[in-house]
């Protein structure tokens, strides 16, 4: 099956889940709201600390405003693309209606994390990227099509890794049967994206900064793609955002496939 | 009087024991929220950076403040009554409750009780473990009028938390699903409530409007006022009174709430 059977199959689940949408417009206006306000409280909170502060660990208010900006546009693309399938499959794997995947024309893995889009975080996502666009221009940034074409591919690279990583939070389901309350630990992971890296030196003798910033990519994923935009490519940096996407999602796969051949449909 | 002390007491009791049943569950979750803390440490430490004083508050009377939160949390906090509200009256359950002499309020309000017994004293286990490492980012404030305003404070926050969590599960009799407003509410109750930033870090303007609004003395005020961020003991009384105000407002619309929906609620099946 080629990458043409795929896109056909991701275009009609799309349309399926866009007329949804259009079905429940209540839904998506509250929805919606529930979003941009999370968004605006963790502008607000930015916007109050450098009331009291010049810098944070040398990011300026603006350039902490393009990073939370950028944190927020990795997380509307996961949640919009993402979030209501993986979160779904959580539950099916309890309760057994995940043999409603395996039945379908295509890889388990793709067909059950990507059925379901998610019109309001897509819409939310222009508020995230117009914050971003906001900042740069308070930082008086003039980004040619290269940078604009590299900030792009990073975030693209972040939205693999969160997926990833949300994947195998879900994916111990498998072992575990209820996987509520794992999907919290996505949660308390995905805070440490709206920080600055260079906070994190120093601390705990710089543990925090081996185990946070490196081993657990949830800080570099959003650092790498602003600074890229702030202070221009560091090309070492970028390699290893692409490097950890393309482990991240290969050790999501494994696991995820491992998990299949646990799976005995419905439990109780 | 006695008799509906044995009969809400079985209430509590049952409440007790279906959340020992979670007990792992409220565990795993405390812990994580200690997870919560490292993120407010770093951000904070780098706040401070170089200087002493943020608003006039030490770094230790920050972090304090943080770990308050959560503790506090955890003892008053409303988790998803909310939703259990919501579920019995989408699925009729509340209809045993009609023909009996139980005050539904009542009812609910005893398993939060004991649902906030069980979280109150397992959040413990993570802040006696972690204790150690904690100790000296913490500065605690033992003043005695403290300690006396301490304890109203927190039981008026704790029927504010209950009360505005059973007036969103109320909402469940004119809407199929409560779930956007609830986390709307919950933004709204973070922000307000203090949970983001201290709220004394606002300009005095909005400060002084926040401190108009329920939310403020949900969590805010018994925290703050436990960790020292409010210093005036002559600030407490009439604190204490728009508390008291609040409390008021929300029990009477959740009980308005409750005899308008039963107009409208229809019992169906047996």
């Amino acid at each position: 099956m080629g990458i043409s059977h795929y896109i056909r199959i991701w275009l009609t689940s799309a349309r399926y889940s866009i007329v949804r949408t259009l079905m429940f417009r209540g839904d998506f206006f509250i929805w919606s709201m529930v979003e941009l306000f999370w968004m605006t409280v963790n502008v607000l909170m930015v916007s109050v600390i450098y009331d009291h502060t010049q810098s944070l660990a040398g990011w300026t208010k603006y350039e902490m405003m393009l990073l939370v900006g950028t944190s927020m546009l990795i997380q509307r693309f996961l949640m919009g693309f993402f979030w209501s399938s993986i979160f779904e499959m959580g539950r099916n794997i309890r309760t057994g209606n995940f043999d409603f995947f395996l039945a379908q024309p295509g890889n388990v893995m793709f067909m059950a994390t990507t059925r379901k889009i998610d019109a309001d975080s897509l819409a939310n996502s222009i508020v995230a990227l117009a914050l971003v666009i906001y900042s740069a221009a308070q930082l008086h940034l003039h980004p040619g099509p290269l940078d604009l074409a590299i900030y792009a591919v990073l975030v693209v690279c972040g939205v693999v890794i969160h997926y990833s990583v949300l994947v195998l939070c879900i994916a111990a389901a498998f072992w575990v049967t209820s996987a509520q309350g794992i999907e919290g630990s996505y949660f308390t992971l995905s805070e440490f994206s709206r920080l600055p890296r260079e906070a994190f030196r120093g601390i705990a003798y710089g543990v925090a900064n081996l185990v946070f910033v490196w081993a657990l990519p949830m800080v570099v994923v959003s650092n790498v793609p602003a600074s890229a935009l702030i202070h221009g490519l560091d090309w070492r940096l970028a390699l290893w955002v692409v490097g950890m996407a393309i482990a991240w999602f290969g050790l999501a796969t494994w696991v995820f496939h491992r998990g299949l051949r646990r799976y005995s449909s419905a439990s109780s | 009087m006695f008799a509906s002390l044995t009969k809400y007491g079985q209430a509590f009791l049952i409440g007790l024991q279906s959340n020992l049943v979670y007990r792992v569950n409220f565990g795993i979750r405390g812990f994580f929220s200690f997870f919560h803390l490292i993120v407010v440490f770093i951000l904070w430490s780098a706040v401070y950076g170089s200087q002493g004083q943020v608003a006039g508050f030490s770094f230790a009377q920050t972090f304090t403040y943080f770990v308050a939160l959560i503790v506090v949390q955890f003892m008053i906090g409303a988790f998803n009554e909310d939703y259990q509200i919501s579920e019995e009256i989408r699925n009729g359950l509340i209809n045993q409750f009609l023909l009996k002499p139980v005050n539904y309020f009542a009812y609910r309000f005893s398993i939060y009780l004991s649902a906030r017994l069980v979280t109150g004293l397992l959040i413990l286990v993570p802040l006696v473990v972690l204790y150690p490492l904690l100790h000296q980012h913490l500065a605690l404030s033992f003043d005695a009028w403290r300690y006396a305003a301490v304890v109203p404070a927190l039981m008026m926050s704790a029927l504010i938390q209950f009360g505005i969590a059973y007036i969103f599960g109320m909402l469940s009799f004119w809407f199929l699903e409560i779930q956007g407003f609830v986390i709307l509410s919950m933004a709204l109750e973070s922000l307000l409530g203090g949970q983001i930033f201290p709220l004394d870090l606002l300009p005095r303007t909005f400060f002084d409007i926040s401190a108009g609004l329920p939310y403020f003395y949900q969590m805010y005020f018994p925290v703050a006022l436990l960790t020292g961020r409010i210093s005036d003991p002559a600030l407490i009384v009439p604190m204490l009174q728009i508390q008291l105000f609040w409390v008021v407002i929300i029990l009477l619309t959740g009980r308005f709430l409750w005899h308008r929906g039963l107009r409208l609620h229809t019992a169906v099946g047996g």
